[in-house]
Protein backbone atom coordinates (compact mmCIF):
# COMPACT_ATOMS: atom_id res chain seq x y z
CA UNK A 1 0.00 0.00 0.00
CA UNK A 2 1.39 3.24 -1.69
CA UNK A 3 -0.53 6.11 0.36
CA UNK A 4 -1.78 6.77 3.91
CA UNK A 5 0.37 3.69 5.14
CA UNK A 6 3.70 2.38 6.10
CA UNK A 7 3.33 -0.54 4.54
CA UNK A 8 4.60 -2.60 6.88
CA UNK A 9 3.04 -5.15 8.83
CA UNK A 10 4.89 -6.21 12.15
CA UNK A 11 4.88 -9.71 12.77
CA UNK A 12 6.45 -10.75 16.14
CA UNK A 13 6.85 -14.20 17.64
CA UNK A 14 7.50 -13.72 21.62
CA UNK A 15 8.19 -17.02 22.09
CA UNK A 16 10.86 -17.54 19.81
CA UNK A 17 11.97 -13.65 19.97
CA UNK A 18 11.47 -13.62 15.95
CA UNK A 19 10.40 -10.61 13.94
CA UNK A 20 9.36 -10.53 10.63
CA UNK A 21 7.67 -7.79 8.42
CA UNK A 22 4.58 -7.78 6.09
CA UNK A 23 3.63 -5.51 3.42
CA UNK A 24 0.25 -4.04 3.56
CA UNK A 25 -1.29 -5.27 0.60
CA UNK A 26 -3.52 -3.51 -1.46
CA UNK A 27 -5.99 -6.11 -2.02
CA UNK A 28 -6.32 -6.39 2.27
CA UNK A 29 -7.32 -2.07 2.02
CA UNK A 30 -9.53 -2.96 -0.65
CA UNK A 31 -11.59 -5.27 0.88
CA UNK A 32 -11.00 -4.35 4.45
CA UNK A 33 -10.24 -0.62 4.67
CA UNK A 34 -8.11 -0.63 7.34
CA UNK A 35 -7.95 -0.17 11.00
CA UNK A 36 -10.71 -3.44 13.39
CA UNK A 37 -11.47 -4.90 10.01
CA UNK A 38 -7.74 -5.10 8.72
CA UNK A 39 -6.99 -6.44 12.62
CA UNK A 40 -9.61 -8.57 12.90
CA UNK A 41 -8.60 -10.43 9.89
CA UNK A 42 -4.85 -10.21 11.01
CA UNK A 43 -5.97 -11.83 14.01
CA UNK A 44 -7.31 -14.53 12.34
CA UNK A 45 -4.50 -15.20 10.23
CA UNK A 46 -2.35 -15.73 13.24
CA UNK A 47 -5.30 -17.26 15.68
CA UNK A 48 -3.35 -20.02 16.60
CA UNK A 49 -1.05 -17.97 18.48
CA UNK A 50 -3.37 -15.91 20.39
CA UNK A 51 -2.14 -12.74 18.94
CA UNK A 52 -2.63 -9.04 19.93
CA UNK A 53 -3.25 -7.17 17.00
CA UNK A 54 -2.35 -2.98 17.29
CA UNK A 55 -3.42 -1.19 14.73
CA UNK A 56 -3.67 2.54 12.72
CA UNK A 57 -7.03 3.08 10.73
CA UNK A 58 -6.88 4.25 7.34
CA UNK A 59 -6.74 8.15 8.33
CA UNK A 60 -5.17 7.83 11.40
CA UNK A 61 -2.01 10.79 11.85
CA UNK A 62 -3.53 12.90 9.00
CA UNK A 63 -4.99 16.53 8.77
CA UNK A 64 -8.88 14.82 8.62
CA UNK A 65 -11.02 15.99 11.87
CA UNK A 66 -10.61 12.99 14.99
CA UNK A 67 -8.13 11.12 12.96
CA UNK A 68 -6.46 10.19 16.23
CA UNK A 69 -7.30 6.35 16.84
CA UNK A 70 -5.75 3.38 16.49
CA UNK A 71 -6.72 0.26 18.15
CA UNK A 72 -6.11 -2.99 20.02
CA UNK A 73 -7.59 -5.84 18.72
CA UNK A 74 -7.66 -9.44 20.52
CA UNK A 75 -10.01 -12.00 22.65
CA UNK A 76 -11.00 -10.68 25.58
CA UNK A 77 -10.72 -13.42 29.02
CA UNK A 78 -13.56 -12.10 30.00
CA UNK A 79 -16.53 -12.54 27.38
CA UNK A 80 -13.92 -14.69 24.76
CA UNK A 81 -14.90 -12.44 22.01
CA UNK A 82 -12.89 -11.15 19.90
CA UNK A 83 -13.12 -7.05 21.32
CA UNK A 84 -11.47 -3.81 19.83
CA UNK A 85 -9.94 -0.84 22.17
CA UNK A 86 -9.56 2.09 20.97
CA UNK A 87 -6.30 4.02 21.32
CA UNK A 88 -6.23 7.77 21.98
CA UNK A 89 -4.54 10.33 23.37
CA UNK A 90 -1.05 11.01 20.87
CA UNK A 91 -0.48 7.06 20.92
CA UNK A 92 -2.41 6.09 17.46
CA UNK A 93 -0.46 9.49 16.00
CA UNK A 94 2.69 8.04 17.61
CA UNK A 95 2.39 4.31 15.95
CA UNK A 96 1.47 6.04 12.30
CA UNK A 97 4.32 7.14 12.49
CA UNK A 98 6.99 4.82 14.10
CA UNK A 99 7.19 2.33 10.59
CA UNK A 100 4.09 -0.05 10.68
CA UNK A 101 0.39 0.39 10.23
CA UNK A 102 -0.09 -3.02 12.24
CA UNK A 103 1.94 -5.27 14.99
CA UNK A 104 0.97 -8.60 15.42
CA UNK A 105 2.11 -9.88 18.81
CA UNK A 106 1.75 -13.76 19.32
CA UNK A 107 3.47 -16.34 21.25
CA UNK A 108 4.94 -15.96 25.26
CA UNK A 109 7.90 -14.64 25.97
CA UNK A 110 9.95 -16.53 28.56
CA UNK A 111 10.60 -13.33 30.35
CA UNK A 112 9.44 -9.93 31.05
CA UNK A 113 9.82 -8.08 27.67
CA UNK A 114 8.65 -4.83 25.71
CA UNK A 115 8.41 -3.74 22.25
CA UNK A 116 10.48 -1.38 21.20
CA UNK A 117 8.99 0.35 18.07
CA UNK A 118 10.70 3.81 16.53
CA UNK A 119 11.44 4.62 12.51
CA UNK A 120 10.56 0.95 11.10
CA UNK A 121 12.48 -1.02 13.88
CA UNK A 122 11.24 -3.01 16.25
CA UNK A 123 13.51 -4.83 19.00
CA UNK A 124 12.14 -7.32 21.66
CA UNK A 125 13.89 -5.83 24.68
CA UNK A 126 13.67 -6.57 28.68
CA UNK A 127 11.55 -5.78 30.97
CA UNK A 128 13.04 -7.32 33.52
CA UNK A 129 13.81 -3.85 35.63
CA UNK A 130 9.90 -2.60 35.33
CA UNK A 131 8.24 -5.84 36.43
CA UNK A 132 6.64 -5.19 39.49
CA UNK A 133 6.68 -1.36 38.62
CA UNK A 134 3.70 0.68 38.16
CA UNK A 135 2.49 2.24 34.76
CA UNK A 136 3.64 5.63 35.58
CA UNK A 137 7.32 4.24 36.94
CA UNK A 138 7.59 2.03 33.77
CA UNK A 139 6.68 5.15 31.40
CA UNK A 140 8.98 7.65 33.27
CA UNK A 141 11.72 4.26 32.87
CA UNK A 142 11.60 3.71 29.56
CA UNK A 143 11.24 7.67 28.59
CA UNK A 144 14.84 8.29 30.34
CA UNK A 145 16.25 5.16 29.21
CA UNK A 146 15.50 6.41 25.74
CA UNK A 147 15.83 9.73 26.58
CA UNK A 148 13.50 11.23 24.87
CA UNK A 149 10.14 12.47 26.73
CA UNK A 150 7.63 12.04 23.73
CA UNK A 151 7.95 8.22 23.55
CA UNK A 152 4.09 7.19 23.59
CA UNK A 153 3.39 4.24 25.61
CA UNK A 154 0.98 1.06 25.77
CA UNK A 155 1.65 -0.60 29.03
CA UNK A 156 0.34 -2.20 32.09
CA UNK A 157 0.44 -2.53 35.70
CA UNK A 158 0.25 -4.95 38.59
CA UNK A 159 -3.18 -5.95 37.69
CA UNK A 160 -2.16 -7.23 34.27
CA UNK A 161 1.40 -8.79 35.62
CA UNK A 162 -1.21 -10.64 37.73
CA UNK A 163 -3.39 -11.31 35.41
CA UNK A 164 -6.50 -9.63 36.83
CA UNK A 165 -9.74 -10.26 34.43
CA UNK A 166 -9.66 -6.69 35.73
CA UNK A 167 -6.36 -5.29 34.51
CA UNK A 168 -6.15 -2.76 31.66
CA UNK A 169 -3.52 -1.78 29.35
CA UNK A 170 -2.98 2.35 30.04
CA UNK A 171 -1.53 4.76 27.36
CA UNK A 172 1.60 6.60 28.85
CA UNK A 173 0.48 7.87 31.97
CA UNK A 174 -3.73 7.33 31.62
CA UNK A 175 -6.93 4.89 31.17
CA UNK A 176 -7.63 3.72 28.70
CA UNK A 177 -11.10 1.91 26.39
CA UNK A 178 -9.70 -1.34 27.37
CA UNK A 179 -13.12 -2.44 28.92
CA UNK A 180 -11.88 -5.99 28.05
CA UNK A 181 -9.07 -7.41 30.55
CA UNK A 182 -6.44 -6.73 27.71
CA UNK A 183 -3.88 -6.00 30.23
CA UNK A 184 -4.44 -10.04 30.99
CA UNK A 185 -3.51 -10.98 27.43
CA UNK A 186 -0.29 -8.97 27.88
CA UNK A 187 0.52 -10.29 31.19
CA UNK A 188 0.00 -13.77 29.90
CA UNK A 189 2.31 -12.84 27.77
CA UNK A 190 4.97 -11.56 29.62
CA UNK A 191 4.71 -8.57 27.73
CA UNK A 192 5.37 -5.42 30.00
CA UNK A 193 3.86 -3.25 27.30
CA UNK A 194 5.21 -1.37 23.80
CA UNK A 195 6.83 1.99 23.19
CA UNK A 196 6.87 3.87 20.00
CA UNK A 197 8.32 6.93 18.26
CA UNK A 198 8.89 7.75 15.03
CA UNK A 199 9.44 10.28 12.37
CA UNK A 200 7.32 8.85 9.19
CA UNK A 201 5.85 10.42 6.25
CA UNK A 202 2.39 9.91 4.90
CA UNK A 203 2.02 10.28 1.43
CA UNK A 204 -1.16 10.86 -0.41
CA UNK A 205 -2.04 9.94 -4.01
CA UNK A 206 -3.87 13.83 -4.32
CA UNK A 207 -2.18 15.43 -1.47
CA UNK A 208 -4.32 18.59 -2.52
CA UNK A 209 -7.80 17.30 -2.74
CA UNK A 210 -7.19 15.63 0.57
CA UNK A 211 -6.38 18.08 2.70
CA UNK A 212 -8.85 20.39 0.94
CA UNK A 213 -11.47 17.84 1.86
CA UNK A 214 -10.39 17.53 4.94
CA UNK A 215 -10.60 21.19 5.76
CA UNK A 216 -14.38 21.07 4.33
CA UNK A 217 -15.17 18.38 6.95
CA UNK A 218 -13.15 20.53 9.92
CA UNK A 219 -15.11 23.42 8.92
CA UNK A 220 -18.85 21.91 9.06
CA UNK A 221 -17.64 19.95 12.31
CA UNK A 222 -16.44 23.31 13.60
CA UNK A 223 -20.50 24.40 13.39
CA UNK A 224 -21.58 21.64 15.44
CA UNK A 225 -23.84 21.06 18.30
CA UNK A 226 -20.68 20.97 20.43
CA UNK A 227 -19.39 24.11 19.96
CA UNK A 228 -18.94 25.76 23.39
CA UNK A 229 -18.75 22.76 25.15
CA UNK A 230 -15.41 20.90 26.71
CA UNK A 231 -13.70 18.10 28.96
CA UNK A 232 -15.08 15.29 30.61
CA UNK A 233 -17.81 16.91 32.79
CA UNK A 234 -19.86 18.15 29.55
CA UNK A 235 -20.03 14.52 28.10
CA UNK A 236 -21.19 13.51 31.65
CA UNK A 237 -23.92 16.21 31.49
CA UNK A 238 -24.74 14.98 28.02
CA UNK A 239 -25.65 11.44 28.97
CA UNK A 240 -27.70 12.86 32.12
CA UNK A 241 -24.99 13.15 34.90
CA UNK A 242 -25.61 16.80 35.17
CA UNK A 243 -24.12 17.00 38.91
CA UNK A 244 -21.10 16.08 37.70
CA UNK A 245 -19.65 19.28 36.29
CA UNK A 246 -19.95 21.08 39.77
CA UNK A 247 -18.72 18.10 41.65
CA UNK A 248 -15.48 18.40 39.69
CA UNK A 249 -15.13 22.07 38.76
CA UNK A 250 -13.31 23.70 41.67
CA UNK A 251 -10.35 20.84 40.90
CA UNK A 252 -10.36 21.15 37.16
CA UNK A 253 -7.11 22.75 35.43
CA UNK A 254 -7.32 22.31 31.73
CA UNK A 255 -9.13 20.36 29.25
CA UNK A 256 -6.67 18.74 26.45
CA UNK A 257 -7.95 16.54 22.93
CA UNK A 258 -6.60 13.99 21.38
CA UNK A 259 -4.46 14.14 18.28
CA UNK A 260 -6.21 16.78 16.26
CA UNK A 261 -9.69 15.98 17.78
CA UNK A 262 -12.22 19.37 17.76
CA UNK A 263 -13.14 18.27 21.38
CA UNK A 264 -11.31 18.04 24.15
CA UNK A 265 -12.39 15.11 26.12
CA UNK A 266 -9.68 14.82 28.21
CA UNK A 267 -9.90 16.45 31.69
CA UNK A 268 -6.72 17.42 34.54
CA UNK A 269 -7.15 18.09 37.95
CA UNK A 270 -4.99 19.01 40.20
CA UNK A 271 -5.09 17.07 43.37
CA UNK A 272 -2.56 18.76 45.36
CA UNK A 273 -1.99 21.94 43.74
CA UNK A 274 -4.30 25.49 43.17
CA UNK A 275 -6.32 24.05 39.55
CA UNK A 276 -6.38 27.91 38.57
CA UNK A 277 -2.72 28.12 38.57
CA UNK A 278 -1.36 28.83 34.99
CA UNK A 279 2.26 28.55 35.86
CA UNK A 280 4.03 25.32 35.72
CA UNK A 281 3.17 23.30 39.00
CA UNK A 282 5.49 23.08 41.43
CA UNK A 283 5.01 19.22 41.87
CA UNK A 284 6.24 16.72 39.23
CA UNK A 285 3.15 14.61 39.59
CA UNK A 286 0.19 17.08 40.73
CA UNK A 287 -2.72 15.68 39.33
CA UNK A 288 -4.21 13.52 37.04
CA UNK A 289 -5.68 13.08 33.27
CA UNK A 290 -9.54 11.87 33.15
CA UNK A 291 -9.85 10.18 29.77
CA UNK A 292 -12.43 7.44 31.61
CA UNK A 293 -15.98 8.70 31.32
CA UNK A 294 -17.96 5.78 33.76
CA UNK A 295 -14.48 5.14 35.78
CA UNK A 296 -15.74 8.86 36.95
CA UNK A 297 -19.09 8.72 37.04
CA UNK A 298 -18.49 5.75 39.02
CA UNK A 299 -16.51 6.94 42.02
CA UNK A 300 -18.82 10.02 42.39
CA UNK A 301 -21.77 7.78 42.87
CA UNK A 302 -20.21 5.78 45.65
CA UNK A 303 -19.95 8.43 47.75
CA UNK A 304 -16.51 10.34 47.35
CA UNK A 305 -15.01 13.56 46.67
CA UNK A 306 -13.92 14.83 43.56
CA UNK A 307 -10.27 15.10 44.57
CA UNK A 308 -11.02 11.52 46.16
CA UNK A 309 -12.31 10.21 43.25
CA UNK A 310 -9.24 11.95 41.34
CA UNK A 311 -6.96 9.96 43.48
CA UNK A 312 -8.80 7.17 43.16
CA UNK A 313 -8.46 7.31 39.29
CA UNK A 314 -4.81 8.07 39.59
CA UNK A 315 -4.26 4.88 41.66
CA UNK A 316 -6.39 2.56 39.28
CA UNK A 317 -4.15 3.99 36.21
CA UNK A 318 -0.68 3.04 37.98
CA UNK A 319 -2.13 -0.34 38.93
CA UNK A 320 -3.53 -0.88 35.80
CA UNK A 321 -6.88 -1.35 36.43
CA UNK A 322 -10.24 -0.54 34.93
CA UNK A 323 -11.71 2.13 37.23
CA UNK A 324 -15.03 1.63 36.27
CA UNK A 325 -15.16 -2.18 37.01
CA UNK A 326 -13.88 -0.95 40.12
CA UNK A 327 -16.31 1.18 40.78
CA UNK A 328 -19.10 -1.05 39.85
CA UNK A 329 -17.68 -3.62 42.07
CA UNK A 330 -16.85 -1.89 44.87
CA UNK A 331 -20.44 -0.72 45.35
CA UNK A 332 -21.66 -3.99 44.99
CA UNK A 333 -19.41 -5.21 47.56
CA UNK A 334 -20.53 -2.32 50.07
CA UNK A 335 -16.81 -0.94 49.79
CA UNK A 336 -17.40 3.33 49.99
CA UNK A 337 -13.52 4.93 51.09
CA UNK A 338 -10.41 5.27 49.57
CA UNK A 339 -8.88 3.48 51.37
CA UNK A 340 -11.03 0.44 51.13
CA UNK A 341 -11.27 -0.06 47.68
CA UNK A 342 -7.55 0.90 46.93
CA UNK A 343 -6.92 -1.80 49.44
CA UNK A 344 -8.80 -4.39 47.47
CA UNK A 345 -7.43 -3.80 43.95
CA UNK A 346 -5.71 -7.20 43.89
CA UNK A 347 -8.57 -9.69 45.37
CA UNK A 348 -11.31 -7.91 43.40
CA UNK A 349 -13.21 -10.08 40.84
CA UNK A 350 -16.91 -10.59 40.20
CA UNK A 351 -19.30 -9.48 37.34
CA UNK A 352 -19.26 -6.69 35.44
CA UNK A 353 -21.73 -5.13 33.45
CA UNK A 354 -20.10 -3.84 29.68
CA UNK A 355 -23.09 -2.94 27.66
CA UNK A 356 -23.09 -3.61 24.26
CA UNK A 357 -22.32 -6.58 21.89
CA UNK A 358 -18.58 -7.01 23.71
CA UNK A 359 -17.19 -6.14 20.08
CA UNK A 360 -16.46 -2.18 20.68
CA UNK A 361 -15.74 -0.67 24.00
CA UNK A 362 -18.50 0.40 25.97
CA UNK A 363 -16.08 3.18 27.43
CA UNK A 364 -17.79 5.28 24.65
CA UNK A 365 -20.92 6.49 25.46
CA UNK A 366 -23.70 4.68 23.77
CA UNK A 367 -25.63 7.32 22.48
CA UNK A 368 -25.12 10.21 20.86
CA UNK A 369 -23.79 14.00 22.22
CA UNK A 370 -25.04 17.15 22.25
CA UNK A 371 -25.85 16.44 18.35
CA UNK A 372 -28.44 14.95 16.63
CA UNK A 373 -28.19 12.00 14.42
CA UNK A 374 -31.33 10.73 12.27
CA UNK A 375 -30.89 7.48 12.05
CA UNK A 376 -30.12 6.61 15.55
CA UNK A 377 -33.62 6.96 17.04
CA UNK A 378 -35.03 3.77 15.38
CA UNK A 379 -32.26 1.75 16.69
CA UNK A 380 -29.39 2.90 18.86
CA UNK A 381 -27.76 -0.06 19.60
CA UNK A 382 -27.25 -0.70 15.69
CA UNK A 383 -26.23 2.76 15.16
CA UNK A 384 -23.82 2.74 18.14
CA UNK A 385 -22.18 -0.38 17.26
CA UNK A 386 -21.85 0.82 13.25
CA UNK A 387 -21.10 4.26 14.17
CA UNK A 388 -17.69 2.10 16.58
CA UNK A 389 -17.27 0.09 13.89
CA UNK A 390 -16.78 2.48 11.17
CA UNK A 391 -14.60 4.91 13.40
CA UNK A 392 -12.23 2.20 14.17
CA UNK A 393 -12.02 1.45 10.26
CA UNK A 394 -10.86 4.86 9.37
CA UNK A 395 -9.34 5.48 12.91
CA UNK A 396 -12.22 7.93 13.85
CA UNK A 397 -11.74 8.98 17.74
CA UNK A 398 -15.01 7.44 18.76
CA UNK A 399 -16.34 10.04 20.79
CA UNK A 400 -15.89 12.04 18.48
CA UNK A 401 -18.25 9.98 16.48
CA UNK A 402 -21.26 9.81 18.53
CA UNK A 403 -20.68 13.62 18.98
CA UNK A 404 -20.33 14.95 15.37
CA UNK A 405 -23.07 13.87 12.82
CA UNK A 406 -20.77 16.38 10.34
CA UNK A 407 -18.55 13.10 10.00
CA UNK A 408 -20.26 11.25 7.25
CA UNK A 409 -19.58 7.67 6.00
CA UNK A 410 -19.61 9.43 2.52
CA UNK A 411 -16.87 11.90 3.61
CA UNK A 412 -14.99 9.14 4.86
CA UNK A 413 -15.28 7.05 1.67
CA UNK A 414 -14.58 9.94 -0.72
CA UNK A 415 -11.03 11.09 1.39
CA UNK A 416 -9.77 7.79 1.45
CA UNK A 417 -10.48 6.95 -2.22
CA UNK A 418 -8.75 10.29 -2.55
CA UNK A 419 -6.01 9.69 -0.17
CA UNK A 420 -5.36 6.10 -1.59
CA UNK A 421 -6.45 6.10 -4.95
CA UNK A 422 -8.52 3.14 -4.20
CA UNK A 423 -12.16 3.23 -5.23
CA UNK A 424 -13.61 2.57 -1.61
CA UNK A 425 -17.09 2.44 -2.50
CA UNK A 426 -20.50 2.09 0.44
CA UNK A 427 -20.82 -1.93 -0.61
CA UNK A 428 -17.03 -2.00 0.77
CA UNK A 429 -17.64 0.05 3.99
CA UNK A 430 -20.84 -2.20 4.55
CA UNK A 431 -18.87 -5.78 4.06
CA UNK A 432 -15.83 -4.42 6.28
CA UNK A 433 -18.59 -3.29 9.32
CA UNK A 434 -20.28 -6.54 8.69
CA UNK A 435 -17.28 -8.13 9.07
CA UNK A 436 -16.91 -6.67 12.43
CA UNK A 437 -20.37 -7.34 13.34
CA UNK A 438 -20.91 -11.12 12.61
CA UNK B 1 0.41 39.97 9.34
CA UNK B 2 1.96 37.59 12.22
CA UNK B 3 0.56 34.48 14.15
CA UNK B 4 -1.03 35.04 16.74
CA UNK B 5 -1.68 32.06 20.16
CA UNK B 6 -3.93 31.53 22.65
CA UNK B 7 -2.50 29.53 24.71
CA UNK B 8 -5.50 28.78 26.91
CA UNK B 9 -7.38 28.14 23.79
CA UNK B 10 -4.88 25.38 22.56
CA UNK B 11 -6.33 21.68 23.41
CA UNK B 12 -2.21 20.64 22.89
CA UNK B 13 -4.26 18.85 19.26
CA UNK B 14 -0.94 18.73 17.55
CA UNK B 15 -3.67 19.97 14.56
CA UNK B 16 -1.26 23.03 13.54
CA UNK B 17 2.31 20.94 14.24
CA UNK B 18 0.62 18.26 11.52
CA UNK B 19 -0.56 21.24 9.41
CA UNK B 20 2.51 23.14 9.05
CA UNK B 21 4.37 19.72 8.45
CA UNK B 22 1.66 19.19 5.51
CA UNK B 23 3.19 22.65 4.14
CA UNK B 24 6.89 21.78 4.59
CA UNK B 25 6.51 18.28 2.95
CA UNK B 26 3.60 18.01 0.79
CA UNK B 27 2.70 15.03 3.10
CA UNK B 28 1.60 14.53 6.76
CA UNK B 29 4.81 14.32 8.77
CA UNK B 30 6.01 16.37 12.19
CA UNK B 31 9.68 16.72 11.32
CA UNK B 32 10.00 19.64 9.60
CA UNK B 33 6.88 22.02 10.99
CA UNK B 34 7.79 25.18 12.86
CA UNK B 35 5.18 25.33 14.72
CA UNK B 36 5.43 22.90 17.98
CA UNK B 37 2.92 21.71 20.29
CA UNK B 38 5.26 21.76 23.91
CA UNK B 39 4.24 18.44 25.57
CA UNK B 40 7.47 17.06 27.25
CA UNK B 41 5.57 17.74 30.55
CA UNK B 42 2.91 15.80 30.52
CA UNK B 43 1.92 14.69 34.47
CA UNK B 44 2.15 18.27 35.05
CA UNK B 45 -0.64 19.06 32.52
CA UNK B 46 1.71 21.96 31.59
CA UNK B 47 1.55 22.33 27.56
CA UNK B 48 1.87 25.08 25.13
CA UNK B 49 2.90 26.14 21.96
CA UNK B 50 5.96 27.45 20.11
CA UNK B 51 6.12 28.90 16.81
CA UNK B 52 9.78 29.26 15.23
CA UNK B 53 10.03 32.81 13.20
CA UNK B 54 12.96 34.47 11.45
CA UNK B 55 14.43 36.38 13.73
CA UNK B 56 12.97 34.71 17.48
CA UNK B 57 10.73 32.03 18.57
CA UNK B 58 7.39 32.62 19.82
CA UNK B 59 6.54 30.78 23.27
CA UNK B 60 2.62 30.44 24.24
CA UNK B 61 2.25 29.18 27.32
CA UNK B 62 -0.64 29.01 29.67
CA UNK B 63 0.59 32.20 31.98
CA UNK B 64 1.46 34.21 28.79
CA UNK B 65 2.93 34.96 25.42
CA UNK B 66 6.64 35.39 25.73
CA UNK B 67 9.44 36.35 22.80
CA UNK B 68 12.91 35.21 23.08
CA UNK B 69 15.71 34.97 20.87
CA UNK B 70 16.42 31.68 19.30
CA UNK B 71 19.00 29.85 21.60
CA UNK B 72 18.03 31.29 24.67
CA UNK B 73 15.12 30.09 26.14
CA UNK B 74 14.29 26.55 28.23
CA UNK B 75 13.02 24.96 25.07
CA UNK B 76 16.26 26.05 23.47
CA UNK B 77 18.62 26.23 25.67
CA UNK B 78 22.21 27.09 25.58
CA UNK B 79 24.64 24.78 24.59
CA UNK B 80 25.92 22.50 27.76
CA UNK B 81 22.24 22.51 29.46
CA UNK B 82 20.32 19.74 29.25
CA UNK B 83 17.21 20.35 27.09
CA UNK B 84 13.96 18.39 26.12
CA UNK B 85 14.13 15.81 23.19
CA UNK B 86 10.92 17.28 21.43
CA UNK B 87 12.99 20.82 21.21
CA UNK B 88 16.02 19.79 19.82
CA UNK B 89 15.08 19.87 15.92
CA UNK B 90 14.00 23.75 16.60
CA UNK B 91 17.22 24.99 16.04
CA UNK B 92 17.46 23.46 12.71
CA UNK B 93 14.42 24.14 11.44
CA UNK B 94 13.26 26.68 8.77
CA UNK B 95 10.74 29.69 10.38
CA UNK B 96 7.60 30.68 9.82
CA UNK B 97 7.19 31.70 6.07
CA UNK B 98 2.90 32.13 6.66
CA UNK B 99 2.60 29.48 4.26
CA UNK B 100 3.30 31.79 1.33
CA UNK B 101 2.36 30.71 -2.28
CA UNK B 102 0.01 28.28 -0.54
CA UNK B 103 -3.79 29.47 -1.67
CA UNK B 104 -5.28 27.75 1.60
CA UNK B 105 -2.59 29.44 4.34
CA UNK B 106 -1.24 29.77 7.30
CA UNK B 107 -2.51 26.33 7.75
CA UNK B 108 -2.09 26.35 11.34
CA UNK B 109 -4.66 28.66 11.41
CA UNK B 110 -7.10 26.92 8.79
CA UNK B 111 -6.83 23.43 10.90
CA UNK B 112 -6.69 24.70 14.44
CA UNK B 113 -10.27 23.16 15.54
CA UNK B 114 -10.11 25.43 18.67
CA UNK B 115 -9.50 28.42 17.02
CA UNK B 116 -6.57 29.26 19.21
CA UNK B 117 -4.31 30.13 16.05
CA UNK B 118 -5.24 33.57 14.46
CA UNK B 119 -3.77 36.43 12.52
CA UNK B 120 -2.11 39.20 14.27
Amino acid sequence: MEYLSANKILVVDLASAEVTDDELSDELVGEKIGGAAVAKHLYEQHADGDPIVIGTGLLTGTLFPAAAAGVITAKSPVTGKISHCPITLKVGLEIQYSGFDYIVIKGKSPEPAFLWIHDGVADISSAADVWGKNVWETTDTWRKAMGDDLIQTIVIGKAGEDQSDLAQVCYNYWASGDRWGFGKNFGAKNLKGLAFRGMGLLEMADAEEFVELALDVLEEVKEGEFVGKKGIGDICTAIGEADINAWLAPIVHRHSACYNTPYATNTFVFLDEDAQKLTEPEHSEPGFLITDIFGLIGFKNLGLSAVEAGNLLKACAKYGIDAAAVAELSLAAGKKTLAEIQGSFATLVGTVTRPGSGIFSPWCPNQPLFGKFDDADDDPAAWWERRMAVASIFGIHPILAVMSPEITEDDLLEIATVGTEVEFSQDILDNAVNYLLK
Amino acid sequence: MAIKIDALKCTGCMACEMACGYHRDDGFALLSSCIVAYRTKEKKDYFGVLLKREEDLLIARPEGTEIKRIGETEETPAAGKQQDASAKPMLLREACDLCEEMDLGPMCIKFCPFDAISED
